[in-house]
């Protein structure tokens, strides 16, 4: 037992410490140097900046919590037209980016846009751009954010709904609430932590989200850690400003955890019985279907429209042999850092299980970090560290600098992906690995079962369908991530990510649009696929 | 065991290393530069490689990897930037050739790196609501007449950086920040939205000028944006200021060969390639900048609105990069967001 416990104990470890790298490499940087660029940026900048972030951070809760909460309770409580198709076309919005998004809404609202041309082709020519409201700046990033983002908490918030105990239905309307009152007084409180869970994840992408308020030149916390640490090499201010965002960041990640410990809790084990769900008609009916179809349309439909109608009506953008290349290259990244991903996560979880080694899980505490940096810090933050790291190993070993097989190649990319995705697929995995019941372990070792042997006859069978659904997740991730891979990857490499990038960013939102219909349709694909588990099982 | 070795190949990254080839770090994203690249390699044999990217972003990878950075070419849409890659040491000489200087101007190259292509950043009005005062210089824009009527994008933009250290570079740092305190109480709204969104908010009414770059105009008029734009585009007209004294602000796309470039050879030959006739005539019928060389019309589109106007040629665009952050400081200070 002493020798696993070692052999388990340091494969976490440096898995924990791998995944630490970025957090690591920003606060304690190897190299220091300071500029005035200091002292402009405490003057002027940075209160704009902690503000602009609390007030996207606050608007894209409070929209995420109206559209998710809303959505959900809807869907699980009452029977309304379409309440079948809507339970899983609203996590379709997963599949949209928040920065593809904000193509669409600036596009689509803009002066002389989508919306202006559709107007002048039904009611011909005319003004009407003072008509048309304008998506942009801070409003533009919340609206953005919250449409693509408010999935997750219709998905937590949804499946708590799911797993009520009747029970609790049963006791409000015992005690003469009206439907209002029980929502209010019964259904909510008791769904918090599963909202609260929700909220968190959406509120850490909010805050390390950079594509989308790059797109509309909105100064965050985030964009100010870049730019103080980028254009200004000034470290020291780049380092407050990321242990600002990491505090909040980490603080979320503990309420995130502490809320899904609370939401077990309200999982019934047994003499679980399915609600049943209120008929609605007439008015509320309509209202009810109306509200969730609006929301798919925005969510889904609109941004997809958008890249549909783009895609056709500017054909000399399309290039097969280059959307081969990018559906192989994308399709390469994921099976790559799937395999690598499951791999280390599946094992991990096996070593922290058999060593019941208490440090172990406060080490995994770590695996956070990556998800934690925002991802445009994490890539920069990888360059400097494998830079320094291969300086070191070349000059200690006098070899040939090994520089490039980290930086702007495959691999780097894998690695970079993975101390982005493993709290991701670590998480996931261990979230149904707990559910094993220890003693079938001790039955597996009794009836003579070797350790590993127990992993892979007793474990992996038990685990197939959650490895398969992080697979998926991470697929998802991967075909979506921009800033990583756009200065991470090889020379001539092209995802469908930094495809859309380069094209918007050359004021051509029209030649993004196949490369962006790329990613929502894999994408959703996807979720279509696993939709079955996202609603059910969580 | 074949698959196997390919799998490794692919991770590794062992691709076959030509021996001729030349590296770009490019934040350029025309799709067009990488056909130009195409004509490149067939003409010589020399194979391009390219990874674009955010400037600060390439800008910290060059810095970390130091000598083992493979890229031989550094690519921007920003004399400033080229000139803070000069300050910084990550070039080394060799945009100098006897090509390059026989060729372009003086104020558009250093020794270190080379203009490509230029653009202008103007005045746009529409000519049937609104009648610039004669000889308009952006100087005058700070004045109690244009109160309210100006939109340009935010201060953290690059474009309007240099065009203000340009500024300060002329009329010293004192004048400069009374001109943008002026000049900010003239918006019309907050700054928001690219060059192109300036542009239509004066087509579309919702201010008399709009500061910005001169292809944003062409790219809409050339329809590769749709009817509307085309049509939007063709409501305003630039207005080249400063004609009575320096000229209008001019700001380049650049490149420079970077300080521990495996193949500078190739890389002279790749600029100088891009400094020819054919190259030019290519870049700015794609792009819709100007061209660098002699002997080369800027497209059609752009090219109706005058080629004869007085460039600012007096100032050298490396200055940009020494007052940028002075530029910025006021700015903000200004309230311009």
């Amino acid at each position: 037992m002493y020798k696993n416990f070692n052999f388990w104990f340091a494969g976490s470890l440096l898995v924990s410490l791998f995944v630490a790298i970025p957090l690591f490499t920003v606060f304690f940087s190897f190299f220091n140097s300071t500029s005035e660029y200091y002292d402009l940026l405490r003057n002027t900048f940075l209160k704009s900046y902690i503000i602009n972030s609390f007030i996207i951070l606050i608007g894209v809760l409070s929209l995420t919590f109206i559209f998710g909460v809303l959505s959900a309770y809807f869907v699980s409580f009452y029977n309304f037209p379409g309440v079948n198709f809507f339970k899983w076309a609203l996590i379709l919005s997963f599949a949209v980016p928040a920065y593809i998004y904000a193509y669409s809404l600036t596009a689509f609202f803009e002066n002389y846009g989508t919306l202006f041309s559709l107007i002048t082709f039904i009611f011909g020519e005319g003004n009407y751009n003072k008509f048309i409201p304008k998506f942009d700046g801070i409003f533009g990033a919340i609206i953005s954010m919250s449409f693509s983002l408010f999935g997750y908490i219709y998905v937590l918030t949804r499946a708590s709904f799911y797993h009520q105990s009747h029970n609790l239905i049963e006791v409000s309307k015992n005690l003469g609430y009206n439907a209002k009152e029980s929502f209010f007084k019964i259904i909510l409180p008791s769904a918090r932590p599963a909202i609260i869970a929700g909220l968190s994840l959406v509120a850490m992408e909010c805050l390390a989200d950079f594509g989308t308020v790059s797109f509309f030149s909105v100064s965050t916390l985030t964009t100010g850690i870049y730019n103080s640490w980028l254009s200004f090499d000034d470290l020291n201010t780049a380092n407050q400003l990321s242990f600002v965002l990491l505090l909040l960041i980490l603080t979320l990640f503990y309420i995130e955890n502490y809320s899904r410990g609370d939401a077990k809790y309200h999982q019934p084990t047994q003499g679980f019985r399915k609600i049943p769900k209120i008929d609605m008609v007439g008015k509320k009916a309509q209202f009810v279907s109306i509200f969730c179809f609006l929301l798919f349309f925005i969510s889904f439909i609109f941004p997809t429209t958008q890249m549909i109608f783009w895609t056709i009506k500017f054909p000399k953008y399309f290039d097969l042999t280059n959307i081969l290349l990018l559906n192989l290259n994308t399709l390469t990244l994921v099976i790559f850092t799937s395999i690598v991903l499951i791999s280390f996560s599946f094992l991990i979880n096996f070593g922290n299980r058999i060593s019941k080694s208490k440090i172990l899980n406060y080490l995994s505490f770590f695996s956070i970090s990556g998800y934690a940096i925002p991802g445009v810090i994490l890539a920069v933050a990888f360059i400097t560290f494998f830079s320094w790291f291969s300086d070191f190993f070349s000059s200690f070993f006098s070899t040939t600098s090994i520089k490039k097989i980290f930086i702007g190649s495959i691999l780097g990319l894998i690695m970079a992906y993975f101390i982005r995705f493993y709290s991701l697929a670590f998480n996931g995995i261990r979230s149904s690995y707990i559910k094993i019941n220890q003693s079938i372990d001790e039955s597996s070792y009794l009836l003579g079962y070797t350790k590993f042997r127990t992993l892979r006859k007793i474990h992996y069978p038990y685990l197939k369908n959650s490895i398969y659904l992080v697979s998926i997740l991470i697929a998802i991730e991967i075909i979506k991530e921009l800033p990583i891979t756009l200065i991470l990857r090889p020379f001539n490499f092209e995802t469908f990510a930094t495809k859309a990038y380069a094209n918007a960013s050359q004021d051509l939102l029209e030649a993004a649009a196949l490369p962006s219909l790329f990613i929502i349709f894999w994408s959703a694909l996807l979720i279509f696929y696993t939709s079955k588990h996202i609603l059910s099982e969580k | 065991m074949k698959i196997l070795f390919f799998l490794i190949s692919i991770i590794f990254n062992f691709s076959n290393v030509s021996a001729a080839e030349v590296n770009i770090f490019s934040s350029r994203h025309y799709e067009s530069d990488l056909e130009l690249y195409k004509k490149f390699t067939g003409k010589t044999g020399i194979k391009v490689n390219v990874i674009s990217g955010k400037d600060n972003a390439l800008h910290k990878r060059i810095v970390d990897e130091g000598k083992d950075c493979l890229g031989d070419l550094y690519f921007t849409a920003d004399a400033g930037r080229l000139g803070a890659f000069e300050l910084k040491g990550l070039f080394q000489k060799g945009a100098n050739s006897e090509f390059i200087k026989k060729n372009i101007p003086q104020n558009f190259r250093s020794d270190y790196w080379v203009g490509i292509a230029k653009r202008a950043r103007v005045i746009y009005y529409n000519p049937t609501k609104t009648n610039p005062p004669k000889n308009l210089k952006y100087e005058d824009l700070s004045k109690e007449i244009f109160k309210g009527k100006i939109v340009i994008r935010q201060s953290n933009n690059i474009y309007n950086q240099s065009l203000v250290a340009s500024i300060i570079e002329h009329n010293g740092l004192n004048e400069t920040q009374e001109w943008i305190k002026g000049l900010v109480k003239n918006f019309a709204r907050q700054p928001k939205g690219n060059d192109r969104a300036q542009i239509l908010a004066v087509a579309a009414g919702e201010a008399e000028y709009a500061i910005a770059n001169t292809y944003y105009l062409a790219l809409m008029l050339s329809g590769k944006k749709g009817e509307e734009q085309k049509n939007a585009a063709k409501k305003v007209i630039p207005y080249f200021p400063n004609q009575k004294n320096r000229g209008t602000h001019m700001n380049i796309s650049g490149a420079g060969i970077l300080k521990y470039a495996p193949n500078k050879q190739n890389a002279i030959k790749l600029l100088e390639f891009l400094l020819t006739k054919d190259s030019q005539t290519h870049i700015v019928n794609n792009t819709f900048e100007y061209p660098i060389i002699k002997g080369v019309e800027p497209n059609k589109l752009i090219a109706q609105f005058g080629t004869n106007f007085k460039q600012d040629l007096n100032t050298n665009v490396s200055v940009y990069s020494k007052r940028q952050s002075e530029a910025l400081k006021i700015m903000t200070e200004a309230g311009w967001q």
